[in-house]
């Protein structure tokens, strides 16, 4: 249900775990309610440590995307649709400020800049 | 219930070359703890004693509790082991190995004994002796773990595995402790499986512990730092810098963040200090070096 997890990925592993569970959501591939796998499941089907998932699991849980009920499991909030693509607009904000600054040290102007992100926009 | 699988306090052994300890080490139960360290660290020895091979010179080892010793059978009968040793030969089939070592226990499932088999792609009528090494060493895990252990310890089980085989052990480790009620104590080499699979990590040399606690706290905790200090200046040795090597005025080091060793710097006037973070095999290479250099 997750993405692979690869050591040769950008990222710890628990944080890909994080980040793979956030596309799931944002994505709709995963629903508010819908219940998630122990983190013991997950570990063995991500072939990754208990700990890495359980830190992972604790992550999106602070960040109110998946909650834990004693005894039932973990399920994904009713807001972690919303958090998720909060996150993701997040992540997408300082990605897009990055591009913005090697463009400008690559000595393009911002029009210039604006005009090569639309080009790569309509050419996806 | 006692909440670590193992506890080992004072424990001491000593050879002709070596000592091992005094060595406090605490195994809790329901995940998968590394033991690391170089050749010859004590790696082996540690197990032997737990398992009752050879008696130690002082201290305690429990096992759920129970004495090692006193208590040898009904842990025998709770542990299971996986030995860098794998002779077979002498039982001609795998199925005449199985019923020789199930005699031994009376936990023995038979039904999770052929599940297993299937999963590690074994069969009762097969021969022992042209089967390759990984498929022995899946034999070993099988043996192991069809009494269904509440502790698995395992001596160097990877060594001489190719990827695949090896990949189906630490799969079939994950499997053991997914009810969360199983440990599993690993010796092993195979550093980058260890950082992905284990969830605790201690590390030995020269018989002492130099590290241990949960894996990704001590992955993080150390640092890979560059930095440039004028020539002819030089750092006084401190705990939890360790200096990898110096190049004019470019230095390289490990460093410990659980104390304020930035700081420290600082005030010595070194410039442009970048911190990496290390895998677990980096750290193993520096902090292993280091202890020898010493």
């Amino acid at each position: 249900m997750l993405g692979p997890i690869s050591p040769a990925a950008p990222g710890s592993l628990y944080q890909q775990i994080v980040d793979g569970l956030k596309r799931e959501i944002s994505e709709g591939r995963v629903t508010a309610g819908a219940p998630l796998p122990s983190f013991r499941v997950l570990a063995e089907d991500l072939l990754v440590s208990v700990i890495t998932v359980k830190r992972a699991y604790e992550e999106l849980e602070r960040e109110g995307i998946i909650y834990r009920r004693q005894g039932l499991g973990t399920f994904v909030a009713d807001h972690g649709l919303d958090r998720s693509r909060t996150a993701k607009l997040n992540t997408a904000r300082d990605l897009i400020r990055q591009a913005a600054r090697e463009a400008a040290e690559a000595g393009l102007t911002p029009s210039e800049t604006l005009a090569l992100a639309r080009q790569l926009i309509q050419g996806t | 219930m006692h909440d670590s699988a193992i506890e080992i306090r004072g424990l001491t052994k000593a050879y002709h070359r070596f000592q091992l300890g005094p060595l406090d080490l605490t195994v809790p139960r329901g995940a998968i703890y590394a033991l690391i360290g170089p050749n010859g660290a004590g790696k082996t020895t540690a197990l032997d004693l737990i398992l009752g091979l050879g008696r130690n010179d002082a201290g305690e080892i429990r096992v759920f509790g129970l004495d090692h010793q006193r208590d040898g059978v009904a842990i025998k009968r709770r542990v299971g082991y996986v030995g860098p040793e794998l002779n077979f030969e002498c039982w001609g089939t795998v199925g005449r190995t199985l019923r020789f070592v199930r005699g031994f226990y009376p936990d023995w499932d038979d039904a999770y004994c052929a599940e297993l088999m299937h999963r590690l792609a074994l069969a009762p009528g097969e021969a022992i002796a042209p089967l390759s090494f990984g498929a022995k060493t899946k034999l070993s895990l099988l043996l192991a773990l069809s009494h269904r252990p509440e502790l698995l310890i395992l001596d160097e089980p990877t060594t001489g595995l190719d990827a695949v085989s090896k990949q189906q052990v630490f799969a079939e480790l994950l499997k053991t402790v997914e009810a969360g009620d199983r440990t599993v104590l690993i010796s092993s080499h195979a550093l980058t499986d260890l950082e992905r699979f284990a969830d605790h990590v201690a590390l030995i040399k020269a018989g002492q512990l130099l590290l241990h606690g949960r894996m990704d706290a001590v992955v993080e905790r150390f640092r890979l730092a560059e930095f440039f200090m004028a020539q002819g200046q030089d750092l006084p040795a401190r705990s939890g810098l360790t200096v990898l090597r110096q190049d004019g005025n470019r230095w390289q080091a490990v460093l410990d963040q659980a104390q304020d060793v930035p700081g420290w710097l600082q005030s010595r006037g070194v410039q442009q200090l970048t911190l990496t973070p290390m895998t677990l095999e980096d750290l193993f290479v520096a902090l292993v070096r280091e202890k020898e250099a010493a």
